[in-house]
């Protein structure tokens, strides 16, 4: 079955180059050789290929987190600029982990060991880490300072400090807290494991996830009628397309077990849609009545009660109110009641914020994430600051494929910046590329992928990385997730060169 | 055999987005709109939000001179799409959702950078004048 879906990807593919005038062995021939060097990560092909400057820039560049955003940072910054000092705050020794890597690992499709990676063996050449947290910003005077009470100067500084999970807002699971997704977080498991639920949002918790859904699935096999639950807060969160992958991967394992039919499954996000994009927002809502999945738009999760295993949710809804001279329109009144729901199984996508150190500093903001030029990534008021990944506030950002075309941006910008003092018009903005692999089973990936400019009907497709329908689920792209992102983030991106 | 073609496939897929061949630039969004900013702006948002962008307390509404031109871009954002998020997190601006939908259906449509700057200027003007 997967050879026949992949041979109809295939002549597809086919019916594209043909329209190109390339055949596909010609294109393979073509990119073969490319794609071998740069598996190698050695290829001068790659290298080439993604135009890294080279800048004769001095000065000193402080990067706040050394995750995914910040190495990969560091990384192209040391590629550009070798007169540059780097230095990168970041107190996890485990922050380069591969958090998309945590789907899978709580689909039981890969063990936990995959997504761990060792933050010190991603340092580029000649940049220092100060393995400390950064919690005192003083922007007006270049200045931050470290829970060790260490004080590092800078001339630029490039904010890449990620999110909180904030699973302790949820009423219930205060004893959880916050915390981040890379690191030991067995406390959080605990306290999940405690009322019977779990999330993927850390490594940890993934891999207590599989647990939770085997237990589910032998519960259902055993022809018990069992009700499992996905939930999606009320705030930007990273990877906005996790919380629907682990439910359409307990579908799959439910299928597996053909225990399906006494599986209730159902989602709860706190918006009123799938998607922010049209067309995928569509091609999910047919996924979903295709397999039978339950979902109930504006309901917030927002007390755990672990002992009798009820989830309660904040539905609010708006209903035609006065009418409102000013718009010469009936205005609308907010309106909400407790809804409160039994599980068997609970997948709970937490609230996230940035980290209360920064939200709350100068270069934080009343939402608490850094404001930022959204086309250039420099701060909103400090112009020697910028800020990318998940603490930057930046609409539909958020997710690695994001990130990946945001750090190629601030270093552009930032090496002007040293150069001349400003960024000229002819430096590439980034446009709000965001890139969704929405697992829709296993074997299935739907590739979503869309910017700023893709919210009318039929404008999805403007970002996509082929020529062929976005909103199709294929094998290709689950072939793509399982076998090559992982590579290309780990060793083309980290190394600052993909 | 068929692994291979696959293998090859995901390669050229793969080279396709790092090389740049697929990353398409997105075309900014070229659209006209009926009414200038300014216009848009005097002819509705003032009526709640003040010459200034101070805001009225007594409509409850609030002011829109107290933030960057970025941040204010952020906030548009919001209003205008329901949400920043893409996956289903909603806004924290209901109201304002509805209303701004409203006035688009009426021809009130705006670039978001635009306005933001032109409340930027209200800020600074009004500071200006007192």
């Amino acid at each position: 079955m997967e050879n026949r879906n992949l041979k109809k990807d295939l002549e597809q593919l086919d019916s594209i180059l043909k329209e190109q005038g390339i055949s596909r062995r010609d294109a393979m021939k073509m990119m073969g050789l490319s794609s071998a060097a740069f598996m190698m990560g050695s290829g001068t092909e790659a290298e080439a290929a993604t135009e890294v400057r080279a800048s004769s820039a001095k000065g000193k560049v402080l990067i706040i987190g050394g995750g995914l955003s910040g190495m990969s940072t560091a990384a192209r910054l040391r590629n550009s600029a070798s007169d540059v000092e780097i230095t990168v705050i970041e107190p996890n020794g485990l922050s380069t982990q591969y958090q998309p890597g945590q789907t899978l690992v709580g689909g039981g499709l890969w063990p936990k060991s995959e997504v761990i990676y060792h933050r010190d063996d991603f340092i580029p050449n000649n940049v220092t880490v100060i393995e400390e947290k950064a919690v005192e910003f003083d922007p007006d005077n270049n200045t931050v300072t470290t829970d060790k009470g260490t004080k590092v100067s800078y001339d630029y500084m490039i904010v890449a400090a990620g999110l909180v999970l904030n699973y302790g807002a949820i009423k219930g699971l205060e004893a959880a807290g916050e915390a981040y997704s890379a690191g030991d977080n067995k406390k959080l498991v605990d306290v999940l494991n405690s009322v019977g639920a779990c999330s993927i949002y850390t490594a940890d918790g993934a891999e207590a996830t599989w647990e939770s859904m085997q237990k589910f699935i032998a519960d259902a096999k055993s022809g018990k009628k069992v009700n499992g639950l996905f939930t999606h807060p009320n705030t930007p969160i990273k990877c906005g397309g996790a919380p629907k992958k682990i439910m359409y991967l307990t579908n799959a394992r439910l299928n597996e077990a053909g225990a399906r039919a006494n599986a209730n499954l159902h989602f709860y996000p706190n918006g009123g849609a799938m998607f922010g994009i049209k067309d995928y927002h569509t091609a999910i809502v047919e996924q979903f009545k295709a397999r039978d999945f339950k979902w109930s738009y504006k309901h917030n999760l927002i007390a755990v009660d672990g002992e009798n295993k009820i989830a309660t949710f904040n539905h609010h809804w708006k209903e035609k109110g006065e009418w409102d001279e000013d718009l010469e329109e009936y205005g609308v009144v907010l309106k909400s009641e407790e809804v409160k729901v039994p599980y068997d199984f609970l997948h709970i996508t937490p609230p996230m914020k940035a980290p209360t150190e920064i939200a709350n500093s100068k270069i934080g903001s009343s939402k608490g994430w850094v404001p930022v030029k959204k086309e250039t990534l420099q701060h909103a008021k400090y112009k020697n600051v910028f800020a990318l990944g998940d603490i930057a506030a930046i609409p539909m950002g958020k997710t690695g494929g994001s990130a990946r075309k945001q750090y190629k941006v601030v270093v552009d910008n930032v090496l002007s910046m040293m150069e001349t003092g400003s960024i000229p018009a002819t430096n590439k903005e980034y446009a709000g590329y965001t890139v969704c692999p929405l697992i829709t089973n296993i074997g299935t990936v739907m590739l979503a992928e869309f910017n700023w400019a893709s919210k009318k009907t039929g404008s999805g497709a403007n970002a996509a990385l082929l020529p062929i329908d976005p909103t199709q689920e294929r094998y290709i792209w689950w072939l793509l997730k399982i076998y090559l992102l992982k590579p290309m983030t780990q060793y083309g991106m980290l190394s600052g060169r993909a | 055999m068929i692994k291979k073609i696959t293998t090859l496939t995901l390669a050229t897929a793969a080279i396709f987005a790092l090389t740049g061949c697929g990353d398409k630039t997105a075309p900014k969004e070229v659209t006209t709109y009926k009414y200038t900013t300014v216009q848009v702006y005097e002819k509705t948002c003032i009526k709640c939000h003040g010459a200034n962008g101070e805001g009225n307390p007594e409509k409850k509404t609030p002011a829109l001179n107290d933030r960057t031109p970025a941040e204010m871009a952020e906030d548009l954002y919001d209003v205008k799409n329901g949400g920043t998020g893409y996956g289903g997190s909603g806004t924290d601006h209901e109201i304002m959702e509805h209303n701004m939908q409203k006035l688009i259906d009426k021809g009130y449509d705006y670039d978001i950078n635009s306005m933001a700057e032109f409340l930027s200027y209200l800020a600074k003007n009004n500071k200006k004048n007192k």
